[in-house]
């Protein structure tokens, strides 16, 4: 089995870790509104996991909706991204899962940014948020900001998988933990 | 001028309260946001304040007690702070208040970093969840 259908994976592992959440379909502010207000409601998170994983959840589910390659047009005429959102817990930590086509246009500047977050430690991490923040060439709903958001919060790196699917999309999959 | 009320809303999406009011010069932006539009909710905002400080010019008191805000938001927070820094460098009186859970360790570093780039001296006043 890949790494990728070991992210996304819903039963090979349940002696080691349980599932909390499991999504998969379109991602609109709908469903990103109803699983945020659900992290809040399990049972199994403290209080201080839930607020980090519930930040972390708007951002990637956000991304998501914004940038999947996989758009579902709704009956309002909206059309929105479609992807997969999985919450497992483990021994040790929470781990948010993501998964959806992307363009591979948009698949390089996202992979040098993950690349440079994962290099950065937490102050670094800090200032250059601020400096994204506040440049004004960079979109305001930019997946970078996003993903360092992401990258703060968690306290851990980016796990990130590529998988081809054809000459102009891939598959993005997106694994962050959470200590509990 | 008139003032701007906008109630929160947490529904498909999370609509913070806004209450501006141009007669008292105390701005509050207080609950979530995670908007559909973040530009087309925040415009309006920086338009006030804009207006506010370059022609009402009285004492301003600006109350942030967001318990949520994505990173969409963040950005027209920053917009919305430095034109505060922009009022009190031209002498307006400004004092921003950010009410904060004690226990949100990212928040009270988000707010630490509003400071170090608008060059704003926020008050941090942290608040027990459970009492808020």
């Amino acid at each position: 089995m890949n790494t990728i259908n070991k992210k996304l994976s819903l039963g090979q592992s349940l002696f080691s870790e349980e599932i909390r959440i499991s999504y998969k379909g379109p991602v609109d502010g709908k469903i990103i509104t109803f699983l945020g207000d659900y992290i809040y409601v399990i049972n199994e998170l403290s209080e201080k996991a839930t607020r980090k994983i519930f930040k972390i959840f708007f951002e990637l589910a956000e991304n998501i909706s914004k940038y999947s390659a996989d758009k579902i047009k709704l009956k309002d005429g909206k059309e929105v991204g479609s992807g997969t959102i999985i919450l497992k817990e483990t021994v040790q930590n929470f781990i948010l899962v993501t998964g959806n086509p992307i363009k591979n246009n948009d698949l390089i500047p996202v992979m040098e940014n993950s690349k440079n977050i994962n290099n950065l430690g937490h102050d670094e991490l800090r200032e250059y948020k601020r400096e994204v923040r506040k440049d004004n060439t960079i979109k305001k709903d930019s997946p970078n900001i996003g993903l360092i958001a992401v990258a703060l919060t968690s306290g851990n790196p980016l796990d990130i998988e590529i998988n081809p699917i054809d000459d102009e999309t891939s598959y993005f999959s997106l694994a962050v933990k959470v200590d509990k | 001028m008139e003032n701007i009320y906008i109630e929160g809303s947490h529904t498909n999406f999370f609509v913070p309260t806004v209450e501006f009011n141009a007669e008292t010069g105390v701005c509050v932006l207080s609950g979530e946001s995670f908007l559909e539009d973040t530009i087309e909710f925040y415009d309006p905002l920086v338009q006030w304040l804009e207006e506010y400080t370059s022609e009402i010019k009285k004492p301003m008191t600006f109350e942030i007690k967001l318990t949520y805000f994505n990173t969409s938001t963040s950005r027209s927070i920053l917009d919305l702070l430095n034109i505060l820094k922009e009022y009190e460098d031209d002498g307006g009186e400004i004092i921003v208040n950010w009410h904060y859970d004690e226990d949100d360790i990212d928040m009270e570093e988000d707010i630490e970093d509003y400071m170090l780039d608008t060059g704003l001296e926020i008050n941090m006043i942290p608040f027990d969840e459970d009492e808020f």
